[in-house]
């Protein structure tokens, strides 16, 4: 494990540098944070990367499912990104205001790489050639009830525009296995309105279960060099059911090949 | 003789507002050695020392009355004016009444007179703290970004109006005068005196522990020198001053070498609040604390050139280490 993380750090410092990033990324952090994440990530959640060869050393605008109600999903995500690519990255995945106006959280997930999901911020990233993990899902996508599990949520068309601006290529992702770390949650949405946080699920079990995730990374997808950034919804539209539809594949494909608690538990 | 030199010298009779303070008294000896012939004649409301001893400038403390401002402007008639005197915001700068009447209404009597006595140009510094420091800031505020500095701050409310009110003005009038408004990041410098310099020259001062956000700063010397050249190259319009380096608050305070205080930011909110009267903090900083206010500066740039900043904000606050 120590061969690897230093082999991983080398890269990503020849990637970064040793300065902090104008979004507060702290390649040193980031590195020490992903080794404390690494045994939860390969033995508790027992991830597994499906697809590592569609990712190519050039900048990605990352589209995944939202999944898990908490991001969990995110965090698994962006330490695959780090430590399982051939070009190991750190993903700049866009948050939450609620989350950046949070104290020690903001700080520890902007140095972590997290930046506040803002269209200027992305477009900024995605021309430094960082690649960025969006959730076109929002918070829909991850406070669902337990009967909406994996029903993949109607996309913002946010992330498009920026990716036609920024001509960056959109690669998407299916994450199965997140769903069952809280398997029976209901949503108190009236009180989250009253707290004024995004979502309050009251689930059965506190701690997310040792559900095992499979990540499933699709082809890259490109967008036609035509489309400008300020095209009508119409002329967006077929391009988003597409992305839909390529992530719903991938769940479908995923939910297919299951691995589940039980059989885990059995092994 | 160069172009740059060629500009300066159509400057005949500078009025430099706010005299008293350390960047007016940098821009006064820039555009001297720029141009030995200028005539800079430089007021404040506050007691005028320490004013460097050149022939080229006089000087005069005043009451920021519109009968003082007019005889000042008929014996003088200035073609150029810059407008650095804005009053701070520190809890014992004066009241509000005081900073209203400075910030607001003798602007507004300057920007007046200024048309009616035909100057040429006109080069306004406001503040970056007009944008607010909110968790949602984009990283680099462009110069259209909205103004949201007194959503929180009712201390901030006249920065913002002077602000607005300066540019509103300035596209009215641009047909008759050229008007710039700069809106810089953090200055420091070991000559100024603002709170941020202050605070991060405090020893023992509270650093919150919870949050660290990015912070631009451009040095004395750097600002001044875009002052000047901003009379001189800079079309009618609104700039945002900063350098292309980021750094972080704690890392600030690291490369100053000063002890600070960390505790989580309730603490820092408490203690300014207990501290007011010995700790010169603007209760509206702690924001800034907190969240990030940066700026975007392509615009700048790309009408001054890529090489404007002598210094990068690492240097410029090892600078302030050595005093």
């Amino acid at each position: 494990m120590f061969k690897k993380f230093e082999a991983i750090e080398r890269e990503l410092q020849n990637r970064y540098g040793k300065n902090r990033d104008p979004w507060g990324l702290e390649p040193k952090r980031a590195v020490a944070d992903l080794k404390v994440i690494w045994p939860l990530y390969q033995y508790y959640f027992n991830v597994q990367v499906h697809g590592k060869e569609h990712v190519k050393n050039k900048p990605y605008m990352v589209v995944s499912n939202h999944t898990g109600q908490v991001p969990i999903d995110a965090m698994l995500i962006c330490t695959a990104f780090a430590t399982e690519i051939e070009n190991p990255r750190i993903l700049r995945p866009l948050i939450e205001r609620f989350l950046t106006s949070l104290p020690f959280l903001g700080r520890w997930s902007s140095e972590g790489g997290a930046v506040l999901g803002d269209r200027l911020n992305c477009l900024n990233l995605l021309k430094r050639g960082e690649s960025v993990l969006v959730f076109p899902e929002g918070v829909k996508g991850i406070a669902k009830n337990t009967k909406d599990h994996y029903k993949l949520q109607r996309f913002t068309r946010g992330f498009l525009r920026m990716a036609i601006a920024s001509e960056a290529e959109i690669l998407p992702i299916a994450v199965i296995g997140a769903e069952e770390f809280f398997p029976y949650v209901v949503h108190l949405k009236k009180l989250a309105k009253f707290f004024k946080i995004p979502a309050l699920p009251l689930s059965a079990n506190l701690i997310p279960l040792p559900s095992p995730i499979d990540i499933y990374i699709g082809e890259p997808y490109s967008l036609p060099k035509g489309l400008s950034p300020e095209a009508l919804d119409e002329e967006l539209e077929p391009h988003l059911i597409l992305i839909e539809q390529k992530i719903q594949q991938l769940t479908e494909y995923g939910l297919k090949n299951r691995r589940t608690i039980l059989q885990r538990l059995k092994q | 003789m160069s172009d740059e030199q060629t500009k300066t010298k159509t400057m005949k009779s500078v009025l430099i507002i706010g005299i008293q303070g350390a960047l007016a008294k940098i821009t006064a000896e820039l555009l001297i050695k720029k141009n030995h012939h200028i005539k800079i004649h430089g007021v404040d409301s506050r007691e005028i020392e320490n004013v460097p001893n050149r022939s080229q400038l006089t000087y005069q403390q005043m009451k920021y009355t519109r009968t003082n401002f007019e005889k000042m402007f008929r014996e003088h008639q200035f073609d150029t004016i810059f407008h650095l005197g804005r009053l701070g915001h520190s809890p014992v700068l004066g009241n509000i009444n005081k900073r209203i009447d400075i910030n607001l209404v003798g602007t507004n009597t300057i920007l007046e007179l200024a048309q009616k006595f035909q100057c040429k140009k006109v080069v306004i510094l406001s503040t970056h703290h007009v944008y607010g420091a909110h968790a949602d800031n984009s990283m680099f505020l462009k110069e259209d970004a909205p103004l949201r500095g007194s959503f929180k701050y009712a201390e901030l409310r006249d920065v913002v109006e002077m602000d607005q009110m300066c540019t509103n003005w300035m596209w009215k009038n641009q047909n008759q005068i050229e008007t710039v408004v700069l809106r810089p990041c953090n200055i420091i410098g070991p000559q100024i005196k603002n709170s941020i310099t202050q605070f991060l020259k405090t020893s023992y001062a509270p650093l919150p522990l919870d949050y660290n956000p990015m912070f631009q700063f451009v040095h004395e010397f750097d600002m001044a020198n875009i002052i000047v050249e901003s009379a001189e190259k800079l079309k009618t319009g609104i700039y945002n001053v900063a350098g292309d380096d980021v750094i972080t608050l704690h890392e600030a305070a690291k490369i100053i070498n000063v002890k600070k205080l960390k505790v989580p930011i309730v603490i820092v909110e408490q203690l300014a609040k207990i501290l007011t009267p010995i700790w010169k903090f603007p209760h509206y900083l702690i924001d800034y604390l907190k969240y990030p206010s940066t700026l975007d500066n392509s615009e700048l740039k790309k009408n001054l050139g890529e090489d404007i900043f002598r210094f990068t904000a690492k240097e410029a606050l090892e600078l302030l280490k050595s005093h």
